[in-house]
């Protein structure tokens, strides 16, 4: 059987591997458009962060590995088209137009950071570095900048004000809606690090979108949002990513919004053809369907992918949009579904905000947790914590609460292990209104 | 544009036919129909045997006879001229073209002739000639695409869905699930209750947007321009926020353009309720255009009626319709006139008065002033004004309208008197607003009847008296009407 990924980022890879648990005799090909391998996305991160010495470093897998598991691999490979007719893949490699066929065939293509509606964001000048080749470019413009606009207020984007306020540079961020991180925390949640962004000098431009970005002569960049602008020496674009998938066959159906649309075992319209990772959408922590383009979510698309390429027997479980993240002195952790976005659904919630000590020493650090639940039956549906301390790992607990929908008297009945030093009477993850210090006043 | 800009010429002739025999209780005589048509006696029988072949779609529920003298209509209780306008619809290939363009968003002209079984030249009439009626939305057919403000495109969609194109060929979406959640999140972010009858519009509103937001390169150009003063507007903020947030779960990205076309729809067509309306008046700027010219019209309206105050509930449902009207006139160009307004616009002077309409026209053309907007003459979008303006007017006075009590008092023998009183009555039992009866003393009334020419009016108390010329006589009953109508106003 020969399987043909698209794409050898984390979810191409996660495939591939997994191809080769079940299918120790399949010869695998992949097929990716950068020239280097494993490039962890926005790697550029860990740079700044001093995590790494090299750029080059941020790899989450070797050649050698992929050489280990015989997984053939073509870097600099641009595929044209896809014949799901022939089951023929046609390719650009070393300058040559190759063809491949297949037997089965998964995408997993990724995305990129690209806007339609922001006039000039395409230029070269307007930095984004997703990829290896544009982090490299981006490192040596932001080393020179001393001002440096950052147009989207998400997880990469402030992450990247923090970094760089690090490094002494000005940054202004411009987010289109009224507050940042909106995907993963409300509003109520975000205070105490917009405090602090405006406290470490960001100039935050809330609730304002860019139209177009202008190169200057004197190579200074103008952002214009409305009636205003910001002049600056760089400009990170850190908007949503979205696929790009200008190969794809016509039969292969998509969605509205241009990713594939598949089923629950990820296979597509055609036979013998799977979509995973940024490709996709997947049931959110709804179970409607929803763009995640998450690692977590193409490491697990990419395996469950892999699982069912003969035979449908592994679903897809959907994805809670977990994520952990230190920025600017806090710890943030989301899952699952927020009060925001409970709006699109037919849950009707009620929504607990309290603040607790994580350990029983005096002088514990505390952690804000809010707590998003059916108001009927209590299952979980969601919790969001925002601490000066790393407890980033008890999301984990509370995502895995919230799949096996678990209820708030559940999560009470709960084995945690006791100790002064690391716990308090009742673990953190419990909501327990005798604990803590409620902060919101009631509940919606 | 017309609904007939869709049709070919012989197709509108025979439409004419049907309405013609419609309005002459089912006959009329050959010769008055081709008066009426003023066309030659070829074309009229081309168009009758046009008409038979047509109407053999109905299986003998409709068709038209003619025995060489009278032309006579025949039609089954369960079909109305709404189901033939239908059948000759349904048969336009420029209604086709359009639907193409809104599915496939591009066409090439190999692709729509083949599709069409037409020629080519036969394809570049017809997509010129929709261009010439497309002009007054702002928008027009070119390479294969429609091209213009997104605003105006939606808008133009809008009414095509809703008064051109059948609506069953969208009935699969009304009951899409995701449809009936994207409503649900509407109301639960705006905190807005939208009643069954507004949600087939919205729906049909949400379906053209849905197969739009794709499409790249979208013109806010204008709408940038209108919204200028609405960018703190309460309602859109919280639009905004919405379509930012619904958006960001799908890998489609959007700008606030998208945001304002929603805002305009809402507030331009009947989606909210009057009560969730009623509270957005409460915290929007009274300043912005279309508030502030809903204030003066509905101030110029109350002074020419000469009311001194409307009662609480008028007055918002007064503003609930103003602020469709204007919001239309402010945002958008251009309208569709469907048949079946034109033919009461026509009556629009026996039905209403003349006065009514003269006001309506004054009206619209200060609003027309206050917005500084170009009117042409043959604006569909100010002629249909003019007609919202007059239904307002017209359930206005007839809200204002208080029950009248009028007295007959005739002097004469019993008999008479109680015989001719009983017809008078009956007589005037059509007019509305009035309650009347035989004079009753020690009762006060509003208006008094009587013949006596002699005998001392003061006795009424301060009733408006009439004297008969001639009990039953059409110069009275007119006198009387007018002097209701003064009453009332």
């Amino acid at each position: 059987m020969k399987v043909v990924i698209i794409g050898a980022s984390f979810a191409g890879i996660a495939a591939a591997l997994e191809v080769r648990k079940h299918h120790t005799d399949a010869n695998i090909v992949l097929l990716e458009k950068q020239a280097t391998l494993a490039y962890i996305p926005n790697g550029l991160h860990l740079y700044w962060g001093n995590q790494i010495d090299d750029l080059n470093a941020a790899r989450f897998i070797t050649e050698e590995q992929l050489r280990q598991h015989t997984i053939e691999y073509y870097l600099g490979a641009t595929v044209q088209n896809i014949n799901t007719d022939q089951k023929i893949i046609a390719y650009d490699y070393l300058e040559q137009e190759e063809l491949v066929a297949y037997d089965k065939l998964i995408i997993a293509a990724g995305s990129r950071q690209l806007s339609e509606k922001i006039d000039g964001s395409a230029q070269d000048s307007v930095l984004k570095y997703k990829r290896y080749g544009e982090a490299q470019a981006a490192l040596s413009k932001v080393k020179e900048s001393q001002h440096v606009t950052i147009i989207g207020g998400g997880q990469v984007g402030v992450e990247a004000a923090d970094l760089l306020t690090k490094q002494q540079k000005k940054i202004t961020l411009i987010e289109s809606m009224d507050y940042v991180l909106f995907k993963y925390l409300d509003e109520d949640m975000i205070q105490p690090l917009e405090q602090k962004m405006i406290e470490n000098g960001i100039d935050l431009r809330l609730g304002q979108t860019v139209s177009s970005i202008d190169m200057e002569s004197n190579h200074n960049l103008t952002v214009r949002l409305g009636d205003d602008s910001v002049i600056s020496d760089a400009v990170i674009m850190s908007v949503n990513v979205r696929p790009n998938l200008p190969f794809l066959d016509t039969r292969i159906k998509r969605h509205t919004d241009q990713t594939i649309a598949v089923d629950r075992y990820l296979r597509t319209s055609v036979e013998d053809v799977f979509a995973v990772g940024d490709c996709i959408q997947l049931s959110g922590p709804d179970e409607d369907m929803v763009y995640i383009p998450l690692i977590n979510n193409a490491v697990r698309t990419g395996i469950v992918a892999a699982a069912n390429l003969i035979e449908p027997v592994l679903e897809f479980k959907g994805s809670l949009r977990t994520i952990g993240t230190s920025i600017f002195g806090y710890y943030i952790a989301s899952t699952g579904m927020t009060e925001a976005e409970s709006l699109f659904t037919n849950h009707t919630i009620e929504t607990h905000r309290q603040k607790v000590p994580l350990t029983s020493l005096p002088h514990s650090d505390t952690v804000i947790l809010k707590w998003v639940y059916d108001a009927t039956t209590h299952v979980l549906l969601g919790a969001q914590m925002i601490s000066k301390a790393n407890m980033l790992e008890k999301i984990n607990t509370l995502a895995l609460a919230i799949q096996t929908k678990q209820t708030l008297e559940d999560l009470q009945q709960t084995d945690y292990f006791f100790h002064p030093s690391y716990s308090q009477m009742m673990t953190t993850t419990n909501l327990v209104s005798w604990m803590g210090e409620r902060v919101d006043k009631d509940e919606s | 544009m017309k609904v007939e800009h869709f049709l070919e010429k012989n197709e509108v002739r025979e439409i004419t036919i049907f309405n013609q025999l419609v309005l002459n209780h089912g006959v009329l005589s050959y010769k008055d129909m081709l008066d009426h048509l003023a066309v030659s006696k070829a074309s009229l029988d081309n168009d009758l045997e046009s008409i038979a072949a047509r109407m053999s779609d109905f299986d003998k529920q409709v068709y038209i006879q003619y025995d060489g003298q009278n032309i006579e209509l025949i039609m089954g209780d369960h079909i109305s001229l709404q189901h033939i306008y239908r059948l000759y619809l349904d048969q336009s290939i420029k209604i086709k073209i359009i639907n193409y363009l809104f599915k496939h968003q591009k066409f090439s002209i190999t692709q729509l002739t083949l599709k069409l079984a037409i020629s080519e030249s036969s394809l570049f009439r017809k997509i010129r000639d929709l261009n010439s009626h497309l002009k007054e939305f702002g928008i027009k057919i070119r390479n294969g695409q429609l091209h213009g403000e997104e605003l105006q495109i939606r808008y133009f969609y809008f009414h095509f869905y809703s008064y051109i194109e059948d609506k069953t060929t969208l009935f699969t979406v009304h009951a899409d699930s995701q449809m009936i959640q994207t409503m649900q999140s509407l109301e639960n972010f705006l905190k807005v209750t939208i009643l069954p009858e507004n949600r087939e519009r919205l729906s049909t509103w949400l379906f053209i947007s849905k197969s739009r937001i794709t499409i790249k390169n979208q013109k806010h150009k204008y709408l940038r321009e209108k919204m200028k003063p609405y960018v703190k507007d309460p309602l859109y903020h919280k639009i905004q926020v919405m379509i930012l947030r619904y958006f960001s779960r799908y890998s489609i990205e959007v700008d606030e353009g998208e945001a304002m076309l929603h805002f305009v729809f809402l507030l331009a067509f009947p989606i909210l309720t009057e009560d969730d309306f009623h509270e957005y008046t409460l915290i929007r700027d009274r300043h912005a255009p279309v508030a502030a010219l809903d204030m003066y019209i509905a101030e110029t309206i109350i002074n020419h009626f000469k009311f001194r105050k409307l009662p609480y509930m008028l007055e918002r449902e007064i503003y609930y319709h103003l602020t469709h009207i204007h919001t239309q006139l402010y945002f958008f160009q251009g309208d569709i006139e469907r048949f079946e307004y034109r033919y009461i616009l026509a009556k629009e002077k026996q039905i209403v008065g003349d006065n009514l309409v003269a006001f309506a026209r004054e009206i619209i053309g200060t609003s027309i002033k206050r917005f500084r907007i170009e009117a042409g003459d043959n604006n569909s979008l100010f002629k249909m004004g003019v007609f919202k303006y007059i239904n307002l007017l017209l359930l206005l006075s007839f809200k204002m309208a208080k029950v009248l009590q009028i007295g007959i008092d005739l002097k004469m023998d019993e008999l008479y008197k109680e015989t001719l009183s009983e017809l008078l009555i009956l007589k005037m039992s059509p007019i509305q607003g009035i309650h009347i009866e035989r004079y009753e003393p020690n009762k006060e009334y509003d208006l008094i009847l009587t013949n006596d020419k002699t005998s001392d009016l003061s006795g009424y108390e301060g009733a408006r008296v009439y004297v008969l010329s001639e009990v039953l006589s059409s110069f009275d009953l007119a006198n009387i009407q007018r002097i209701i109508q003064e009453l009332n106003t």
